[in-house]
């Protein structure tokens, strides 16, 4: 029945994509595209509460094989949550012209690859769908964008998600070879095949995902994607990654050795912090937002790092529920990511530029997708009663836990890693009062912005819908956790309640607290009452406030910039012009260079650069040295087999 | 016993939260040789600023409006989140410490982002510092509790009271270490001196009091209990939690007032002799903290295993 109802739903998105690519059907087609993909989700949302599995078990022949059990069935619920409102939103975003309907047909197919990877059942159809998975966005954004810039970004993506992809290669073919492609006992606990599999899969799926020190091609790419990919980028195809690596560290390879559980929450704890600092320091939104993808999926490694420590502890119910932690998280980012995405494209639609210095205003004027991003801002932030806390609560509970069971290092592995994780919703505070206060409060900074009008309907549908989810998520976190729980391949019993209620710890009645948040909001407000004076100007020292005076981005940041400035080496350029013994202009110009690019990544070019430039001198071109070569190259031979050296 | 726990819990919340930095003023005055005001004095401004109408600054909307319901109603929530005794009636909120700083932050929120709304630079000025710091004071905060919570098994309030209480958990440092970082934790979330200074009257060394500037009337009695009541959060959970306490709940509800009049006093004395850190350092001063609770850990930890 379930089958039934996913192969129709797939179906349906095909036919939407045939559909979409066709100028009279354009609309019409991306619209059944989302019904195709909510179905999708449902069939997803039925098989995970079903508890049930569907098509063929996973096999390391390399024969073609599909099959959905609970894991893959989360993430297809996760998938339809989040790309059925974003494919409404494209039925408005996306205009009829040849550029728009390729880009809906690329959605489309995109949308089933996704699907693909995470019903494959062979490691060949992972690939594969693996592989697609990174060229289709690449495609799109190629289709969206013809200039230099964009060609330039798609290339770093291309070649840096393939050449650290490789390790997601080496990870599949090594298990498929120990015939542990879908787990097996065969692999002893600490082998180096073991080991091997997990550091491959943790670099290349890693890679994927945006993990610091590999995430470079993350903030590049998404922000010049069109609004709908980008949110689909950010809100799931990372999120097949993250897929990728429960399925290996956590469903395939058995019980871990402790300490690369200790390295996934390093890692995890490098992404989420370095992530949101840099996001601080970023003044266009949707490159910010970008940033903040990679602190969420340091939030899920950190979740998932908490698995495989206490799950090597031998802690297995509290193993569970750190794997619930990061499954709900994946859930929740996926949800207020895309949500914020496609504020940011709505905006970007009204005004333009999405400069954080030229906005302002925005609430005022686009009500219903500015208290949508509001909400999904809240959300992100890690504020109570939205979904970002209740899962940020669950992995901090999930850290607490690591020390409690742990020894003397991995304990302070652990406690580290909580700290890690509360710089990081402090920061991440900090980063969208920023984004909120520049974006939507304040006065309008621009022409554009101050005429700024609400999008379509179905544009404002699709970020009501997230929003919707952010506050749902946030008040009954309860009913997916113990259903997540269960998804470890280990037994561990969690009890479904609408809060979260822990075993033997302490407890996070959501709906109680959230009613009693709005209860007491609204009776403070009441008891206010609204009584007020005639409106005043703002008090600063009997200036008024005027459009140069008013606050940026840089200058909002700055206590932050300058307590981080040993680490992060800030640049800041300040020319000032005089004449005649007068100021006549000051220009600042500041940035927060990317350190790991610009040490790492850079010197790496360079130095392959170099060496390919030596490697140029021996391709002359002309005929004779390569005959030259090849005698050389006999003679090598033959001095090789006279040594007795070759056969 | 509970009843009694859920009276002094609200109308300790409630109603004599402005008591704390009334006394605190009161005594800092008295050590510095001034006569100063009287403990009452909040409850006289709160008095004087609800019989006064709000001022509205021009062109300000839904967000400054609600935010300092917002703030005192997370406020409020957390005062019924945080118990008075190792017993305490089941209001329904439960009683999690780490919940505990997710309303903190949102309260903190709501005033950052109100402070965008009116576009005064003095606010944004103090925001912007504010949140920088309390980056440090939740890292702080949440070793802290860590260790509160490793030392009891829980998160849960009610039994981290309990289970905090005797002499038996003072004989490894991890506690003590625990209370050397709260301490901070308690001197930058009050906003008083060496992190802030709450008397200042220049706006350019505002940090708490420069969002405020552009609220009056009732939305400013309605954040000036707001900040009272942090008051009574956080020296509640000093005296229930770091400090020694005894088992028994009728001896933690006899004690709770002494040592909440001691820790006034101590927050007065610190005040006193203390000058307020630059605000880039304030960070540094902090992080001293985190790493007292994570060597507090790490001794745990070696005892435990």
């Amino acid at each position: 029945m379930s089958s039934a109802l996913l192969l129709t739903a797939l179906g349906v998105v095909a036919l939407g994509t045939v559909g979409a690519a066709a100028r009279p059907t354009f609309r019409l087609g991306i619209r059944t595209q989302a019904v195709g993909v909510a179905l999708v989700g449902v069939a997803g949302a039925w098989i995970l509460v079903a508890q049930t599995t569907i098509g063929s078990p996973f096999a390391s022949a390399l024969d073609v094989r599909f099959g959905v059990d609970g894991l893959s069935a989360f993430f297809l619920a996760t998938l339809g949550l989040v790309a059925a409102p974003v494919l409404l939103f494209a039925t408005r975003y996306l205009e009829p012209t040849r550029r728009g309907r390729a880009i809906a047909g690329l959605l489309g197919a995109f949308l089933l690859t996704l699907a693909e990877v995470l019903c494959a059942r062979d490691p060949l159809t992972f690939l594969a769908g693996w592989e697609l998975m990174t060229l289709l966005p690449a495609a799109m954004i190629l289709v969206s964008r013809s200039d230099g810039a964009a060609r330039e970004t798609v290339f770093v993506y291309v070649a840096l998600t393939h050449l650290a992809g490789a390790g997601t290669w080496i990870a599949v073919l090594l298990a498929a070879h120990a015939g542990a492609f879908g787990g097996d006992a065969a692999l002893a606990r600490g082998s180096g095949l073991q080991i091997g599999i997990a550091l491959a899969a943790l670099v290349g799926m890693g890679t994927k995902a945006g993990v610091m020190p590999l995430h470079s091609w993350l903030p590049r790419a998404h922000p010049i994607a069109p609004a709908p990919l980008s949110a689909l980028m950010s809100g799931v195809m990372i999120k097949v990654a993250i897929y990728g690596l429960v399925r290996v560290l956590v469903d395939w390879l058995g019980v871990l050795p402790l300490g690369i559980g200790v390295l996934v929450l390093a890692v995890g704890a490098l992404s989420a912090v370095g992530g949101v600092v840099y996001a601080i320091f970023q003044h266009d939104l949707k490159r910010l937002l970008a940033f903040h993808s990679i602190e969420n999926i340091g939030i899920i490694l950190l979740g998932l790092g908490a698995c495989l420590v206490l799950r090597a502890r031998g802690a297995d119910t509290w193993a569970a529920l750190a794997l619930a932690a990061a499954l709900l998280h994946t859930l929740n980012h996926a949800v207020f990511k895309a949500l914020l995405f496609l504020g940011a494209g709505a905006f970007e639609r009204s005004v333009g530029s999405l400069d954080l210095d030229k906005l302002g205003g925005l609430l005022r004027r686009m009500p219903w997708t500015g208290g949508a991003f509001l909400v999904g801002a809240m959300a992100i932030a890690g504020l109570p009663p939205l979904n970002g806390f209740a899962s940020e609560w669950l992995t901090l509970q999930a850290l607490l836990h690591v020390p409690a069971y742990g020894g003397i290092g991995d304990g302070l592995a652990g406690a580290v890693a909580l700290a890690a994780l509360a710089a990081t919703a402090g920061l991440a505070v900090l980063c969208f009062v920023k984004v909120v206060g520049l974006v939507l409060l304040g006065p309008p900074r621009r022409a554009e912005v101050a005429a700024a009008t609400e999008v379509p309907v179905a544009m404002r549908a699709a970020s009501l819908l997230l929003a919707g989810a952010c506050v749902v998520l946030g008040v009954a976190p309860g009913l997916l956790v113990g259903r997540l729980a269960a998804l470890a391949p280990w037994p561990a019993h969690v009890a479904t309640t609408v809060g979260l209620h822990l075993p033997g710890t302490g407890s996070l009645p959501t709906p109680a607290l959230a009613a009693v948040l709005a209860v007491l909001t609204g009776a403070f407000a009441l008891a206010r009452g609204r009584r007020a004076a005639a409106p005043a100007p703002t008090w600063v020292c009997g200036q008024l406030v005027e459009r140069p005076l008013l606050w940026t981005s840089a200058g909002f940041t700055k206590p932050l910039r300058l307590v981080l400035e040993s680490v992060l080496r800030p640049q800041r350029d300040i020319a000032v012009r005089r004449s005649g013994g007068l100021v006549q202009e000051v220009s600042y110009s500041g940035r927060v260079p990317q350190l790991l690019d610009e040490r790492l990544y850079l010197p790496a070019v360079r130095l392959s650069l170099a060496a390919a430039a030596q490697a140029r001198r021996l391709q002359t071109g002309r005929l004779g040295t390569y005959v030259a070569y090849l005698i050389a190259l006999v003679v090598v031979l033959l001095a090789g087999v006279k040594a007795g050296v070759i056969g | 016993m509970s009843a009694l726990a859920l009276a002094a819990q609200l109308a300790g919340g409630f109603l004599l939260a402005p008591l704390l930095p009334g006394l605190v003023q009161h005594w800092k005055a008295r050590l510095q040789g001034r006569r100063g005001p009287t403990p009452l004095q909040p409850y006289r401004e709160l008095r004087r600023l609800w019989g006064k109408s709000a001022v509205d600054v021009e062109g300000a909307g839904v967000v400054y409006r609600l935010a300092p319901s917002l703030a005192a109603a997370s406020t409020a929530t957390a005062v019924l989140l945080v118990p008075v005794a190792a017993v305490a009636p089941r209001l329904g909120v439960g009683h999690d410490l780490l919940a505990l700083l997710g309303l903190l932050a949102l309260a903190r929120f709501a005033v950052s982002a109100a402070a965008w709304e009116t576009s005064n630079g003095f606010s944004l000025m103090g925001v912007s510092r504010d949140l920088m710091i309390s980056v440090s004071v939740e890292t702080t905060f949440v070793l802290s509790i860590a260790i509160a919570a490793l030392v009891s098994h829980t998160t849960d309030l009610t039994a981290v009271v309990a289970g905090t209480a005797g002499t038996a958990v003072w004989s490894t440092p991890a506690l003590a270490l625990g209370a050397v970082a709260f301490a901070l934790v308690a001197v930058a979330e009050t906003g008083r001196q060496p992190i802030d200074n709450p008397d200042t009257h220049l706006e350019l060394t505002m940090i708490h009091e420069g969002p405020l500037l552009e609220y009056a009337g009732r939305d400013l009695a309605l954040l000036q209990w707001t900040a009272a009541a942090r008051h009574w959060l956080v020296l509640v959970l000093a005296a229930q939690v770091f400090l020694p306490h005894t088992h028994s709940v009728w001896g933690q509800l006899a004690v709770l007032p002494f040592a909440l009049v001691t820790l006034c006093g101590a927050l007065a004395l610190v005040e006193t002799l203390t000058a307020k850190v630059r605000t880039l350092l304030a960070p540094r001063l902090l992080a001293v903290g985190a790493l007292a609770a994570l060597m507090g850990i790490v001794s745990w930890l070696v005892q435990s295993t």
